[in-house]
Formats: C-alpha cells, sequence, structure tokens
C-alpha cells in the first residue's frame, strides 16, 4: 500500500483526535463527579461538545477528501464503511448529546465503544476501492442512511444501558449521579431502542427494493440479509418481552448490549464475510 | 366460547414462541433458501398471523392504539402478500444473441408458483448489442445493453443493465454476467438441401476466455468443431471495455482431419457442405423475475413504519422518562436552558 496517496488520512486523524479530547474529558467530567459532584460537570460537558462537534466536521472532510480522490462515496471497503459510521453515529450521538441533557453523563460509555471502531480504522488499508455497478442506485442512499441512523440510536441506547449496568457497582455509581433513577433512564434507553427499529424497519424495506433492482431479487436470505432480519426480529422480540414481562432495568441493559453487538457483528462482519455475494464484485 | 380460545390464542407469550420460531427458521434458511424447506419459514409466520389476529381483535393494548394497531396490520399485510408473491411469482433465466426476439419457449431454471398466470406470450423485445465496463483487476463495472421494443410508430430504443431492468407486462428483466460471444454461421449442404443460418454461441466471456469453442453436427456430415480467437483488448491490469460490435476475431474450424481459420465473410468446403463464417455476434444472459405484489409490498411496509413512527411520536409525550429534579440534569450546562 502507498498510503502517501491517501490524502484523506490527516483529516481522518484529526477528526480521532477531536474525539479524544471529548472521550478525556467525559472521563474527567465523571471522575470530578465522583470526587466533587455533579455539579462540576458543565465545564467538562462544552468540551465533550466541542470535541464531538470538532471530530464530525473533521472526519466529514475527510470523507470528502476521499471522495473526490476515488470518486465514489464511502459505500465499499471496510475502511469507508467505519470511517462514515465514525461520523454519523458522531452526528448523532452529538445531537442527543446536545438536545436531551439527561443522556450527557453516559459520554463516558459511548465514547469508548466509538473508539473500538476509532482504533480499528487505524489498521485498514485506505486503497481506492472498485465501485460495483449495481451501486449507482438511489436506493443505496436510503438504505444506507437509514442504517445509520439505527445503528446511532442503537449507541444511544447502548450508552445508557451502559449506565445502568456500571451504576449497579459502587465504584462507578457516583459517575452517574446526575442522571435521573433507573426507571427514567431505562425508560430514555428502550424510546431510543424504538427508534432505532423504525429505522431499522426503513433500512430493510430500502434494502429490499434496492436489492430488487440490484439483483433481480427483493429478498433471498443471503448473509447481510438474514443477520439483519435477525437483528430486527431480536429488537422486537426484545421490545415484546419487556411490555410482555416485568423486566428489571438491569436486564433490559443488557439485553440493549447484546442487540447492540448483534448490529455491530451485522454491519462490520457479515458484509465482509460473504462478500461477493452482497456487494455485486462479480 | 370463542372468547378464552381467542384470549388464548391472542397471548403476548405465544408471540414470543413464534418469534423464537421465526428466528429459527430465518436461520435455517441463511444463505441457502432454495435447499430448505420453505415450511421452517411458512410454519411460525402462520402462527404469529394467527396470535396476532387473535390479538387484535381481543388485546385493546392493540387494538386501542391507532399506530400501533396500523403496524400490526401491516405486518400481517406483509405475510399475506409475500405468501401471495410466491404463488404468483416467476423467477428463470434466458440467453438471448443480437438481433434476435424474445422467445417464452427459451427460458431455463424455471421456478414458478402454482398461481403464475402466463403473462409472457404479450412480452416482446429484440436483444441489440452491449457494452461492459471493466476497471483494472477485472472488477466489472456499468453494462449498457441496448434493447428494442415495440412503440407506437415502430420500435423504441432502450438502453438497460445492472439496476435498470427492462420492465414488459409485469415481467423484469435483469442482464446478469453471464453473457458472451456468438458466431452467425450458414450452412449449405452438400446433398442440396435447404440452406441453414444460425448462431453458435461461445461460453460466457471474459468468466471463460480460455475456452471459446463449441461443437456442432450438421445432419450429413461430421460433427464440426469450432473456437473463437477473439481480439477484445482483454487485460487484467488495466480497465478495458467490453464491446463485442468493435471486437474482432477469426473461427478455427475443425472437421475431421480438415482444419481452417475463417475471417467473417469467409467459407469453407467440409465433408457435408459449404460453411460461412457470417459474422461475430453477441449473446446477453438474462434473469427474469415475475411478482405482482412487490409495489403492494412496498407500500405497505411503508404504511407499518408510518403507524410506528405515530405510535412512536405519542410515547414521546409520556412523562415516563422526563427529569423530575434539577439535579437530574433538568438545566442544560451547555446552554444555560432549563428543560422542565
Ligand atoms: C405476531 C404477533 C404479534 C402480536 C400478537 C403483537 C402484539 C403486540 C402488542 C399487544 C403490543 C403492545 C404492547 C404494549 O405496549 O402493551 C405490541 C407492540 C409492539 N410490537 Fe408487536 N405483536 C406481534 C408481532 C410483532 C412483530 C413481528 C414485531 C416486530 C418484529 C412487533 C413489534 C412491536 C413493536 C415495535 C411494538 C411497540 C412497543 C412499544 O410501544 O414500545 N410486533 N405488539
Amino acid at each position: 500500500m502507498n498510503a502517501s496517496f491517501a490524502t484523506e488520512l490527516p483529516w481522518l486523524y484529526a477528526g480521532l483526535a477531536s474525539y479524544a479530547l471529548a472521550t478525556a474529558f467525559a472521563l474527567k467530567g465523571a471522575w470530578q463527579a465522583q470526587t466533587i459532584g455533579p455539579q462540576t460537570t458543565a465545564g467538562n460537558e462544552r468540551f465533550v461538545l466541542v470535541g464531538a462537534v470538532g471530530g464530525v466536521l473533521l472526519l466529514l472532510t475527510a470523507i470528502t477528501e476521499r471522495w473526490l480522490r476515488i470518486g465514489h462515496g464511502p459505500f465499499v471497503s471496510l475502511f469507508e464503511l467505519i470511517m462514515s459510521q465514525l461520523c454519523s453515529l458522531g452526528i448523532v450521538y452529538t445531537l442527543s448529546y446536545w438536545r436531551v441533557p439527561m443522556l450527557r453523563p453516559s459520554a463516558v460509555v459511548v465514547f469508548p465503544a466509538i473508539w473500538i471502531l476509532g482504533l480499528w480504522i487505524l489498521f485498514l488499508d485506505p486503497v481506492a476501492s472498485p465501485y460495483p455497478p449495481t451501486y449507482h442506485n438511489k436506493w443505496l442512499w436510503a438504505h444506507v442512511g437509514f442504517g445509520k441512523f439505527f445503528l446511532a440510536f442503537c449507541l444511544v441506547g447502548t450508552g445508557l444501558a451502559g449506565v445502568l449496568l456500571l451504576r449497579a457497582h459502587t465504584r462507578f455509581g457516583s459517575w452517574f449521579r446526575a442522571m435521573p433513577d433507573d426507571a427514567r433512564v431505562d425508560a430514555l434507553a428502550w424510546r431510543f431502542m424504538l427508534l432505532a427499529f423504525i429505522f431499522h424497519s426503513l433500512m430493510l424495506v430500502a434494502g429490499a427494493v434496492w436489492a430488487q433492482d440490484a439483483w433481480g431479487r427483493y429478498w433471498d436470505w443471503d448473509a447481510l440479509e438474514t443477520s439483519s432480519f435477525l437483528n430486527w426480529l431480536l429488537l422486537g422480540a426484545a421490545i415484546h418481552v419487556r411490555t410482555t414481562y416485568r423486566i428489571a432495568p438491569r436486564h433490559g441493559a443488557l439485553a440493549i448490549i447484546v442487540i447492540f453487538v448483534f448490529a455491530f457483528l451485522t454491519y462490520f462482519g457479515a458484509p465482509f464475510y460473504s462478500e461477493a455475494a452482497h456487494k455485486g464484485v462479480i | 366460547m370463542t372468547r378464552p380460545v381467542l384470549q388464548r390464542l391472542s397471548s403476548p407469550r405465544l408471540t414470543l414462541i413464534g418469534m423464537a420460531m421465526l428466528g429459527v427458521g430465518a436461520a435455517l434458511s441463511y444463505d441457502n433458501p432454495a435447499g430448505t424447506s420453505v415450511w421452517v419459514l411458512v410454519v411460525p409466520m402462520g402462527f404469529l398471523s394467527l396470535n396476532l389476529l387473535a390479538a387484535i381483535i381481543h388485546n385493546p393494548r392493540i387494538h386501542q392504539r391507532g399506530g400501533l394497531l396500523v403496524f400490526h396490520l401491516c405486518l400481517l399485510g406483509i405475510v399475506i402478500l409475500a405468501a401471495f408473491g410466491r404463488l404468483t411469482r416467476l423467477e428463470a433465466h434466458t440467453e438471448l444473441v443480437e438481433g434476435t426476439a424474445f422467445d417464452k419457449d427459451s427460458l431455463i431454471d424455471v421456478r414458478e408458483g402454482p398461481m403464475h398466470r402466463a403473462g409472457l406470450d404479450r412480452v416482446q423485445f429484440v436483444q441489440g448489442t452491449y457494452t461492459v465496463d471493466y476497471a483494472a483487476g477485472m472488477v466489472r463495472g456499468l453494462t449498457h445493453c441496448e434493447v428494442l421494443v415495440p412503440a407506437v410508430n415502430g420500435w423504441q430504443r432502450l438502453d438497460v443493465g445492472d439496476d435498470r431492468p427492462l420492465v414488459l407486462n409485469g415481467y423484469r428483466f435483469y442482464t446478469t454476467f453471464n453473457k458472451g460471444f456468438a458466431a452467425v454461421l450458414s450452412w449449405l449442404p452438400a446433398g442440396g438441401g435447404a440452406p441453414i443460418r444460425g448462431t453458435v454461441n461461445m461460453p460466457a466471456y471474459p468468466l471463460y476466455d480460455f475456452r471459446q469453442a463449441n461443437r456442432w453436427e450438421p445432419r450429413e456430415g461430421e460433427e464440426i468443431r469450432f473456437w473463437l480467437d477473439l481480439d477484445t483488448g482483454l487485460t487484467d491490469k488495466q480497465a478495458w471495455t467490453l464491446a463485442p460490435a468493435k471486437t474482432k476475431a477469426s473461427l478455427i474450424v475443425k472437421s475431421g482431419e480438415q482444419r481452417v481459420t475463417l475471417k467473417a465473410g469467409d467459407h469453407v468446403r467440409l465433408a457435408g457442405g459449404v460453411l460461412t463464417f457470417e459474422r461475430l455476434s453477441s449473446w446477453m444472459g438474462y434473469k427474469i423475475f415475475y411478482d405482482p405484489t412487490i409495489s403492494w409490498l412496498f407500500f405497505t411496509a411503508i404504511i407499518g413504519v408510518i403507524g410506528l413512527a405515530g405510535h412512536f411520536w405519542q410515547k414521546l409525550r409520556q412523562p415516563d422518562w422526563q427529569p423530575t429534579t434539577k439535579t437530574q440534569r433538568s438545566v442544560d450546562t451547555v446552554s444555560g436552558r432549563v428543560t422542565t
């Protein structure tokens, strides 16, 4: 690989550095909430927001730079998928962080989760990817866009689920003193999961229309289709379990994390497990 | 009497059992739907449909909430439409040589639902030529395939390929990677019979670039073997375009001990007659798909999601997730705005 051609890399690294700033201030806020008290978090929250917004803008620049360099959007290689996910997860979490102050302490869970992708991308080859013929389709945009919202809302829910689980430990309990009781955090987490479910449903519909155009069938149980259908069903089943039985918030939180892990594997595992089938590169 | 049955059938626990069954059915169908019994999906879907129908009738938590009711009704609608689609669908393949009209009797690998009504009789189009772009490394790019369809005044030329199928009478024709060259030949039997004109299709190109061969046996005479020697510009180092209309080729003909190389227009006298290599042509492999429910499925799914979004909107206004005290983040520390 000749990375010197990859002119988007400096922007990518700068974006990650900005996310690192947000992560550091989120951790500082949690630590101060423990040692001094929840009232100290205001200044930190401002820096978390600045770091997150900066990261999003720099990543958007990296994506644009790459787009201009290779002539197509970030839809094909794992490097591109992760780069655009880093950006979209950042956008949705930042907006939620800004508009729903109650969830802000969850940043100490959300940013480390984003860092799984942040570290992974450092090991990937930014080499230009060929653009499959079936990707010249407007439904690709709808499909990918809805999918991004799904994963991002799932991440917000996962942040709150992480709060519920961490709170149970005396060591971390005081990190989240500024947040409401478990029942409210649980309710908010499942609101985000319902929103994630709506976008997952839209992603399946847009994906089916695209598949009909691209491969002449709307559904064929390929690796990615099966995995995302199971993910949708799992989320639907979890929503039902919660309305059928009285589930303790911590058990609900575990379910959310399982769903998120499943979604993560669907996004970053399944398409690369059976590459040719879904991508149309044949 | 019917009420308790309905009540039992509407149990939310049965929904969970049905969902688990559907999950297993989906996992079994994974990557091999053709080799897996359709019943692993039909049984759980049927079970869930009954359970849902009973719940819609019996459970006020569904039928008294508009958005949720719409969503679940649409789920039911999707199952019914998908089932109807399976019964009425047609999936098949065909190969069409440039300049020939689509013929419904040329279908291969046909998979047809028992309620499929023959509508292919009314499908008419003529195959034109095509180009396919390849990126370096032999990665297939865009296909531009020309077809002629009947129009009010004569024929209309259309460009189809990749995600732009030809749609006629509800049947969707998709170009595929399976395409190649053909030799247009004429045969004048030595015994004085009627001349024959036809094409010999070579294997898919560039998939079988190394094996562009086929054979034909005239009624009188020995089997004739053909090899196409093509000059397509194929290289896996650089981008190139496969364009049969611009391709030069010679046809190597072998019959018994005789072996000759023909250019387009050349002929050769063989044991049973005279063979003329008229010109190089091409063929395109199509996948055919027909399912009358696809637009209905789309609209039902969209209406279902709109219903669920309405339900979500109502839930957002419920107070169960809102903070109650100042310490519970009722003050926005970034903007200083008080949110409660
Ligand atoms: C097939 C039988 C089904 C039945 C009998 C059923 C029944 C119900 C009922 C009674 C509710 C209201 C729960 C409450 O808030 O009290 C509900 C909600 C819901 N159901 Fe279903 N359902 C079925 C299938 C499905 C499926 C297959 C999915 C998707 C995978 C699904 C997704 C949902 C969602 C997202 C909600 C909203 C829950 C909320 O308000 O948070 N349902 N269902």
